[in-house]
Formats: structure tokens, C-alpha cells, sequence
């Protein structure tokens, strides 16, 4: 393969990996997101200092973790 | 279709709903199914299943690492993220295999719909299910559905912990020698 061909390869394959990078730092965020509002509900936090750590809303973080952690 | 169910293959089919949640799927796959139908250890695939020495705890070891399941280490290393590094700073900090749960899907009551190869095992359960005359679809059924759908994941699980279709075939039957089949 010339170095043309290879550097057009790398070039349309970047979208895909880019998307790829953008699905498992979801994933890792989600994972991590999870085990420190356990803890800190744990630990007393109220769903207001908890969502205000995050930086979203009182009821958005309730509507995900509510059901779970109480 | 599911009146023609027997009760360990309904019970399957519900509990496959809370595997996939407890995975954190917002779909139920084929391994979500085959987690189902060996949950408790009466139903048909459940002793089918003991019978070549495997049982939930490893299947559902197996379907943790499976991609959709597994964080993909390679993306994050590419965007300059060492997952290995990551891990060892949460385990240390939240225990062993702490980073490797993943959050159960969120709105956790809702039902999670069937991806389509999770409604084609039913159907060719179904058929399995005639072709064997039988009048209910047991567990039995379901796995010899996997055994037939090469292209599925649970079909991978088994492969990769050594169980083929010839031994899940051998299996199931041995086992519905030993109980009555409905």
C-alpha cells in the first residue's frame, strides 16, 4: 500500500475510532459515576449535594439512582 | 406463542429481563436468555448445563467480558486513558472487580425489549419443541435453540467455556430421560 492510500485509510477510519473513544469514556464515566453516588448516599449526602457535585439536577440524579439506592 | 411455555421456560424468559438489567443492557440478547434458563438450578438447562460442569457463575463470568459488556480498553488507550491504571486506582478504592459491574440500566422497571436473535431462540425453540413432539417449550427447548444458532452470543459463551452443540444436544436429552417433559 503507498503511503497515500495508507494516510486515506488512517483519515476515514477516524471518525470511527473518535466515536469508539466517545463510547467507552461513556461507559467508564457511567461505572464511576455509579460507585461514587452509592458511597455518598452511603456516607449521608443528600440527592441535592450530590446533584450539585455533578452538576445536573436534583431530580435527574433521583430518576437514575432513586430506584436504587433509596 | 407463550401459552405453548412450560414454567421454568416462562421463568426463563422473565429473569432474563433482570439479568439484563443487572448487566446493564438496554436490550435482552441471547446470553441474557441463556443466564435465565440456568438462574436456579431445577430448570431443564440448568441441569443440562450441570451436567457438562458448568453453572450461572460462569456463564455470567463469560458474558462479563464480552465486549458490549466490557469497557473497550483499546478506545480509551487510544484517547491516552490506561483502563489497567484506571482499575487498580477504583479497586483500590472500591474493591476487587468494583470497576468491572456495570451500572444496572437505569429506569429499572420498564421491560427491556427482545433484540431480534433473542426472538428468533424463542422461535426456533419452538420448532425444536415440534420437531420433538413435545407439547410445552421448556428450557430444554431454549438451549437447544442456542446449540442451533451459531451465530449468537450466547452460542459463543458456551463455545468459549468448551461446550459445543453436540454435547448441549446430548445433554438436554439425557435430562428430560431423567424428567418428564410436558
Amino acid at each position: 500500500m503507498s503511503d497515500e492510500l495508507m494516510t486515506a485509510a488512517a483519515s476515514a477510519a477516524e471518525p470511527a475510532e473518535g466515536l469508539r473513544a466517545v463510547r467507552a469514556l461513556r461507559a467508564l464515566a457511567d461505572r464511576l459515576e455509579a460507585l461514587h453516588v452509592e458511597r455518598a448516599r452511603r456516607l449521608g449526602w443528600s440527592w441535592q449535594q450530590v446533584a450539585d457535585a455533578l452538576g445536573v439536577s436534583r431530580q435527574a440524579v433521583h430518576k437514575k439512582y432513586g430506584k436504587r439506592l433509596g | 406463542m407463550f401459552e405453548k411455555f412450560a414454567k421454568d421456560a416462562r421463568e426463563a424468559v422473565v429473569r432474563a429481563q433482570d439479568e439484563g438489567r443487572a448487566l446493564g443492557a438496554d436490550r435482552i440478547g441471547t446470553e441474557h436468555v441463556l443466564l435465565g434458563m440456568v438462574r436456579t438450578p431445577d430448570t431443564v438447562a440448568a441441569r443440562a448445563l450441570e451436567r457438562l460442569g458448568l453453572h450461572h457463575a460462569e456463564v455470567l463470568a463469560t458474558v462479563r467480558t464480552l465486549p458490549a459488556h466490557a469497557i473497550d480498553a483499546d478506545a480509551l488507550a487510544g484517547v491516552g486513558i490506561d483502563l489497567d491504571a484506571v482499575r487498580a486506582q477504583v479497586e483500590a478504592s472500591f474493591g476487587p472487580g468494583a470497576l468491572d459491574t456495570p451500572p444496572p440500566t437505569r429506569g429499572s422497571t420498564g421491560h427491556l425489549p427482545f433484540e431480534p436473535a433473542s426472538k428468533k431462540l424463542l422461535e426456533i425453540a419452538l420448532r425444536e419443541a415440534v420437531r420433538c413432539k413435545h407439547r410445552r417449550i421448556d428450557t430444554g427447548h431454549l438451549l437447544l435453540a442456542v446449540a442451533r444458532l451459531d451465530d449468537t452470543t450466547a452460542y459463543r459463551v458456551l463455545s468459549s467455556l468448551g461446550v459445543g452443540p453436540a454435547a448441549v444436544r446430548e445433554s438436554v436429552t439425557a435430562v428430560w430421560a431423567d424428567v418428564p417433559v410436558g
